[in-house]
């Protein structure tokens, strides 16, 4: 039986690692993927506590949402850093820090 | 009638302050000229002395035997004493603004040749121009203040010229004994003129020394001297004409002081010769002369003691010097003992008239002397001689060379040596023929007075002759030491001849008296106040003196052109005395200057060692001070000022740290913020 823990430590663990590539990765795609791990982590929760609402299913309900709406910040996310590209020649974030006028 | 003849008074004095003023304006436009106009400066002062010589001419017409002219106008006024300044002009200061100016014009013409080859000629004459202005404003000046001003100024402008060539270490030294000489009796003159002041409460001359002034007016008794106004105890009358006394030795070269005028002789003879005819000595009878009725019976005597004394002294070093300028000098302290002493037997009218005649004869012996000096001097750079162009030794038989300036010559030494026909014997009979009138119901001592005197005119007599015989007779012993000398001497152009031939002329009698054997009918002598003498001396003492000097002069004739073997030993005890001026200066240097130069060398250590050593003590005080509040303000106040900046720019470096611009980094501090809010939430 596949209890409660294992899914919040296996959340958690999954949330620390796209912390991690966030704060530490030198290419935006990589830090995009870690922030995906981090979104997916907390979606996980969602599904994971979503046991104690059987009726409704607002649990799932809401990742499905959170998935949809994952997609679309990635695209957005995706098209920023091609125009980041275009503009400076990098991708990496550390580098990119002329955010003035 | 009163109104005009005030105008004419008032023209007069316009007049004389235009001849004092004229070598002024030279004096300024020689000192602003550039050098490259150099040559027109002579003629800017000749023409300046020129037009102040008509100027003096006439006011001299004007006042001789007429009446005293006095204007002044209002100078300053310190507390209650009001000073008056202005000009007072009487027989005595006519008689000396138109000698003053009658010497100056030929030693000015003269200067114009003489100077031509310096290349100082323009300070040359601006200095000569200042001379004469100080002189010619001394004789006018009617305040003792003012009087005292130029007398400084006179003394001043001959330390120029004394020192004129100042790249010669002779001419510096001499100028300084001049000054100094001269400052001790700048100091008599200061001390009496404020004793008058104490006394009289004024410095005008006309009030304190007019024939019924306040000088007039005062007594001695008792040790009280008793003025109009006020008495003071008596010590200060014979403080005030010691003073006085002591300003006529300093500035006419008398006996203790007259050291300095020989040394004079390091100036242009041009100089010396203005100096010693009427500028610069006579400045000391003049004095005598404006403030004669300050002197009483017993102070009169002294000073013709005095007066004969240095006569007598100076012409017996004459004899034995070889420096021909040196002889003259002597020769002129010697005559300047002959005026003070017939100012102190009381002739002053033969005083002031020898002091006019002397004038003439000696510049022209001066101009005569710088002539020979030059022309000796010609023939040592011809053939690169080494010999002193101002000895005598090395002359003789210049006669030939010189036939103008031998006969100029001739005429100053026989007014000098005062022979008949003569101007000097005219003045030089009248001071001897009333010394011997004047020792009548005296003492045994005083009665060596006019004795001396006589002794002094044939001494005079005899060193002339020897000065002329040796220079212009027998045969050049120059030529003789190192024969084939290429000799190429002349008198000398129009500019030498000319000042010779008018001062030649003014040595004879007519210019003074139409009688040649009477002083008593001279005009100069008849212009002023003198003792009637009706002694038997008149007649007898002339005829003895002169034949005694006719005798000399053949006597020294024979001597000095070899027809004789010299009778006077060249050594001894008195021989040494004279050559060696009496010791004087000897005297002087162990007495007074070595003394004075131990004192100024210890006084010197003591504040180079004791003084500054002192201040520089404090001084090394001050800088240990300073290091150390240097020291303490480096590293304690410095140093907390430096960490407090210290701690401010970590503090800075920190927080920077969190602005790079770097996102990660943002996030990565946010998340660290978050999770130690959650640890200290955990903990708390």
């Amino acid at each position: 039986m596949i209890s409660l823990t294992d899914f919040l430590v296996v959340s958690a663990v999954l949330f620390c690692i796209g912390l991690y590539m966030v704060v530490s990765k030198h290419n935006a795609i990589q830090i995009l993927i870690g922030i995906e791990l981090m979104l997916n982590a907390a979606i996980l929760n969602l599904v994971a506590f979503g046991k104690y609402d059987l009726f409704n299913n607002a649990g799932q309900m809401f990742a499905l949402f959170a998935i949809v709406l994952a997609a679309a910040t990635t695209a957005v996310a995706l098209a920023i850093i091609l125009n980041v590209y275009r503009q400076y020649k990098t991708i990496d974030p550390g580098k990119v820090d002329q955010l003035k006028d | 009638m009163k109104d005009f003849l005030n105008a004419i008074d008032t023209l007069t004095i316009h007049f004389t302050l235009a001849a004092v003023l004229m070598p002024l304006l030279a004096f300024i436009i020689n000192i602003s000229f550039p050098t490259k106009w150099n040559k027109v400066s002579g003629w800017v002062s000749t023409i300046a002395i020129l037009t102040s010589a008509v100027l003096s001419a006439f006011v001299f017409a004007k006042v001789w035997n007429s009446h005293e002219v006095h204007q002044s106008q209002l100078w300053f006024t310190i507390g209650d004493t009001k000073v008056q300044a202005g000009i007072l002009l009487n027989n005595l200061s006519v008689l000396m603004l138109l000698l003053v100016n009658l010497i100056a014009l030929p030693v000015h013409i003269y200067s114009t040749a003489y100077m031509k080859d310096d290349e100082s000629y323009n300070r040359y004459f601006a200095y000569l121009s200042f001379f004469c202005f100080s002189m010619l404003a001394l004789v006018v000046a009617d305040n003792l203040v003012l009087f005292y001003i130029f007398w400084e100024l006179v003394g001043f402008s001959s330390y120029l010229l004394i020192g004129f060539w100042y790249k010669r270490h002779k001419a510096i030294v001499a100028n300084k004994k001049a000054f100094i000489m001269n400052r001790i009796g700048d100091m008599g003159l200061l001390i009496a003129i404020i004793i008058l002041f104490a006394q009289y409460h004024t410095f005008d001359i006309a009030q304190l020394f007019a024939d019924k002034g306040l000088i007039f007016q005062s007594i001695i008794k008792n040790g009280v001297w008793t003025a109009p106004s006020a008495h003071l105890p008596a010590i200060w009358q014979y403080l005030a004409c010691g003073g006085i006394f002591l300003g006529v030795a300093a500035k006419s070269a008398q006996f203790p002081l007259h050291t300095w005028l020989p040394d004079a002789m390091e100036g242009p003879t041009s100089i010396s010769a203005l100096i010693h005819a009427a500028t610069m000595v006579a400045a000391g009878v003049f004095l005598l002369g404006r403030v004669y009725p300050m002197f009483n019976d017993a102070e009169l005597t002294i000073l013709a003691v005095i007066g004969c004394f240095t006569a007598f002294m100076a012409a017996t070093i004459a004899l034995t010097q070889n420096d021909l300028k040196r002889i003259l000098a002597y020769s002129t302290i010697s005559q300047l003992g002959f005026m003070i002493m017939a100012m102190g037997i009381g002739a002053y009218a033969s005083s002031l008239f020898h002091l006019v005649t002397h004038a003439f004869f000696k510049c022209l012996l001066f101009l005569v002397a710088g002539i020979v000096i030059h022309q000796m001097a010609h023939i040592r750079d011809d053939n690169g001689l080494d010999i002193d162009p101002q000895n005598i030794q090395n002359m003789g038989g210049l006669r030939k060379k010189l036939p103008f300036t031998f006969a100029a010559a001739l005429v100053g030494a026989l007014a000098l040596a005062a022979l008949p026909l003569t101007s000097g014997f005219l003045s030089k009979d009248g001071i001897l023929v009333q010394a011997f009138a004047w020792t009548e119901n005296r003492n045994v001592v005083l009665r060596l007075v006019p004795i001396f005197a006589v002794l002094t005119s044939w001494l005079t007599v005899f060193y002339i002759a020897r000065v002329i015989v040796k220079v212009f007779f027998g045969e050049l012993r120059v030529a003789q030491l190192s024969p084939g000398l290429k000799i190429d001497v002349s008198d000398g152009g129009l500019l030498y001849k000319v000042p010779l031939f008018l001062l030649a002329a003014c040595c004879f009698f007519p210019l003074f008296s139409l009688n040649p054997f009477s002083y008593d009918a001279s005009w100069v002598y008849k212009g002023f106040p003198g003792i009637s003498d009706d002694t038997g001396f008149a007649i007898v003492l002339p005829g003895v003196i002169n034949i005694g000097g006719l005798l000399i002069i053949y006597f020294s004739y024979a001597i000095y052109t070899g027809k004789r073997a010299n009778p006077f030993p060249q050594q001894g005890a008195l021989f040494n005395l004279a050559c060696n001026e009496w010791y004087f200066d000897d005297i002087y240097n162990k007495i007074i200057v070595k003394p004075l130069v131990i004192l100024s060398r210890a006084t010197f250590w003591f504040d180079r060692r004791v003084i500054d050593g002192f201040v520089s003590v404090l001084a090394r005080a001050g800088i240990a001070l300073s290091k150390l509040s240097s020291w303490f303000d480096r590293h304690i106040i410095d140093g907390f000022l430096n960490l407090l900046v210290a701690i401010v720019r970590g503090i800075g470096n920190f927080a920077r740290r969190f602005q790079g611009g770097k996102v990660q980094y943002y996030l990565f501090s946010m998340l660290v913020v978050i999770l130690i809010l959650f640890i200290l939430k955990t903990l708390v």
